[in-house]
């Protein structure tokens, strides 16, 4: 087993928010009766603010700083939607537990098991390059570490060592000279052991267990353990859903189109890391904008094939909620999709000249769609009826075969028959009876013309047999 | 910039295009002998927008195009109607060889998602022809339809009402279209890359079934 570890300092805040503002931001919790900042913006770094500072200072520093409460809810939900995202370079991926306390809070994990796919990726390198260029995408600020164990992995990622350790005795040379406080133990322990001189993980393991696990509890030799590899780590791993469903709860509210595309963008590159995990695509999802006194507005996102690129997809989604009236601002947005099916590009030969066409089709076609509305675009069908009105219906493209043998018909037909004022009798050819639609209420008896106008138009006209009125039903253009 | 110069520096452009840019333009034969004669090219030629303009409907306005569009759905291209101005009636589009199955119906409502979605389909390579009902369009609008079509080799027909002819338009072909009293198309040739304006041409072998029967009723 070898285990990257992916750990989210900035999770707090990032979870939140997307954008990195220009103005000062920070998060706090309450700690018993203590506000203090669990981490800030680069904005807020800048002039001097930092995690675990008391709040009362930081506002003594800049009293209009922008402070967010911290939310777990939300945190988890980003959690979640990263563990998703990140199977597409892992089919084992382990969720990090999310610390409620101050010293904890910036030591959010996820860990991938990439040693068997190290071949797949062609390398440790390429591997790692298509993971942090992915990564980079999802605006998340990260820390990454290599090992063979869980915490080893996540101690040399909180600790920003780059270095790809593959062996246990390679670990346990690397962590020696390592500060104990950057161990995942309570800050209790680490205040203890600095306190006594056991300042480096290497003074901490010479020492003997017994007397460690008598001071401290056995809780801390268990978790050497795990660390070094002396003892297994089983944890639950995380399991892709049957369905995709991700929310991303905001701030604050968020008033504008444009300002929701951040946060959309995002969820929709992390929707397409569950696509390529799952190797499959989709033709359909949901999203839903989540107001804070009405009813969620909905937008369903079609495609005309199925596909897994979040660029068209941001295409398609922005062309709907430009086109969107949003009721009232949005606190949260979630995106769903229930069924997948695999992209067509992708499983056919990619050489062949038709398949570029139609997806090109299929693109084209979609933009439209997202802009006019799903019953704008379609084709048309004839159907084997007398009546002319029912001779014909919108048609999806699969299902257009061509139906029995036809009269001559115009080439326009009017949406309704429009009635007619005859001034004088035109000439009229081509007479044709249709008489139908007894069966169903649509009944119909008329005797079918061609009319001539003085500019040379060929008007399609009836007489209704029932009560001798004229229609123009069509024009042979 | 008058018309002219700004007709010679477009061909210009299009000279130096072409000596860069692969394939020569598609030629659509338009049915009828003494109609290709004019056109540039010998038919419908892809990447042109073609302004048509009827002066009444029902005159053979639609007719005119019906063997180049079921030539291009027969050969797997799409064809898009953008706002016609009555339904396309399916069993009369089949009897003229249609190919139901590469054609579009987009019905856009107003004038910039009319012009918006032609220049959508005539980008997209898969469409052969677009034909387009704009409720208004200006010289830019059809010059943008011209690049559009230029990048997705396709034609682009553009229906406007018959007192545009009086206007200038920057379209490489601009067709006036009449009929007399037993029916016969003719079309004025308001502007023709390549062939003199003002000619009229009787248009025939382009009948359907329903004009044969009609004249033969008469």
């Amino acid at each position: 087993m070898l285990w990257l570890c992916i750990t989210l300092p900035q999770l707090p805040l990032e979870a939140l928010q997307c954008e990195q503002g220009e103005r000062p931001t920070l998060v706090t919790v309450l700690e018993g009766n203590v506000r203090s900042v669990v981490c800030c913006n680069p904005a807020a770094g800048r002039i001097g603010l930092q995690p675990a500072m008391n709040f009362t200072t930081a506002l003594a520093i800049l009293p209009e700083v922008i402070a967010m409460e911290r939310r777990l809810t939300a945190e988890q939900a980003a959690l979640e939607r990263l563990a998703t995202w990140a199977y597409q370079f892992s089919g084992t991926v382990i969720l990090g537990e999310l610390f409620a306390d101050l010293q904890r809070a910036r030591t959010t994990a996820l860990w991938l098991e990439i040693g068997a796919s190290l071949r797949l990726f062609g390398g440790f390198r390429k591997l790692i390059e298509q993971l942090e260029a992915e990564l980079g995408k999802l605006s998340y600020s990260y820390q990454l570490g290599i090992a063979p164990t869980l915490e080893g992995a996540a101690l040399l990622a909180r600790t920003g060592v780059r270095v790809a350790i593959t062996t246990a005795a390679a670990l346990r040379a690397r962590i020696e000279n390592i500060s104990v406080h950057w161990l995942n133990l309570d800050p209790w322990i680490t205040q203890q052991l600095q306190s006594v001189g056991v300042r480096t993980v290497g003074l901490l393991l010479a020492l003997p267990r017994d007397g460690v696990a008598k001071r401290f509890g056995p809780e801390v030799c268990n978790y050497l353990d795990r660390l070094t590899g002396a003892a297994p780590d089983p944890r639950p791993t995380y399991r892709l859903p049957p369905k995709y469903h991700a929310r991303f709860e905001f701030d604050a509210e968020i008033h504008s189109t444009e300002a929701l595309l951040f946060p959309l963008r995002r969820m929709l590159r992390e929707f397409v890391g569950f696509l390529r995990a799952r190797d499959t695509g989709v033709q359909k999802f949901t999203l839903r904008f989540v107001h804070r006194d009405t009813v969620a507005t909905v937008i369903h996102v079609g495609l005309s094939m199925p596909d897994r690129s979040s660029e068209r997809f941001l295409t398609l989604a922005r062309e709907r909620l430009e086109h969107t009236e949003l009721p009232s601002a949005s606190v949260a947005l979630e995106l769903s999709a229930e069924t997948f099916a695999m992209p067509t590009g992708l499983n056919v030969d990619m050489l062949s000249g038709a398949t570029e066409h139609g997806e090109e089709l299929g693109h084209t076609l979609d933009r439209i769609v997202a802009r006019l509305g799903e019953n704008q675009v379609h084709g048309v069908k004839a159907v084997a009826e007398h009546r002319p009105e029912h001779s014909w219906t919108t048609a999806a493209a699969e299902d257009r075969r061509p139906p029995l043998d036809f009269p001559d018909r115009p080439l326009w037909l009017l949406p309704e028959p429009k009635p007619l004022q005859l001034s004088g009798m035109p000439a009229l050819t081509g007479a044709e009876r249709i008489e139908s639609g007894w069966w169903d209420g649509g009944d119909v008896r008329r005797d079918y013309f061609i009319a001539r106008t003085q500019q040379g138009a060929a008007l399609w006209i009836f007489k209704d047999l029932r009560d001798g009125s004229w229609h123009l039903h069509g024009f042979w253009s | 910039m008058s018309a002219s110069r700004a007709e010679t520096l477009e061909q210009l452009a299009r000279l130096c295009r072409n000596g860069r840019e692969g394939p020569p333009p598609r030629v659509e034969p338009s049915g009828s002998a003494s109609l290709d004669a004019v056109l540039p090219g010998g038919g419908w030629q892809s990447g042109t927008i073609v302004e048509l303009m009827p002066v009444s409907d029902g005159i053979g306005e639609l007719r005119l195009l019906m063997p180049a569009l079921a030539k291009i759905t027969q050969s797997e291209r799409h064809v898009a109607m953008i706002a016609p101005p009555y339904i396309p009636f399916a069993p009369a589009l089949l009897r003229h060889g249609l190919r139901l199955e590469h054609f579009w119906i987009i019905r856009a409502q107003s004038a910039a998602d009319i012009l918006w979605s032609a220049e959508q389909t005539l980008r997209c390579k898969s469409f052969g022809a677009v034909l387009a009902w704009p409720s208004a369009i200006r010289d830019r609008e059809v010059r943008r339809l011209q690049l559009a079509a230029e990048a997705g080799s396709s034609i682009g027909f553009v229906y406007r009402p018959p007192s545009a002819a009086h206007e200038s338009s920057p379209a490489a072909v601009r067709l006036r279209l009449q009929a007399d009293a037993v029916g016969q198309l003719n079309v004025d040739i308001v502007k023709c890359r390549g062939a003199r304006a003002g000619m009229s041409l009787a248009v025939g072998g382009l009948e359907s079934a329903g004009r044969q029967r009609l004249t033969a009723n008469t």
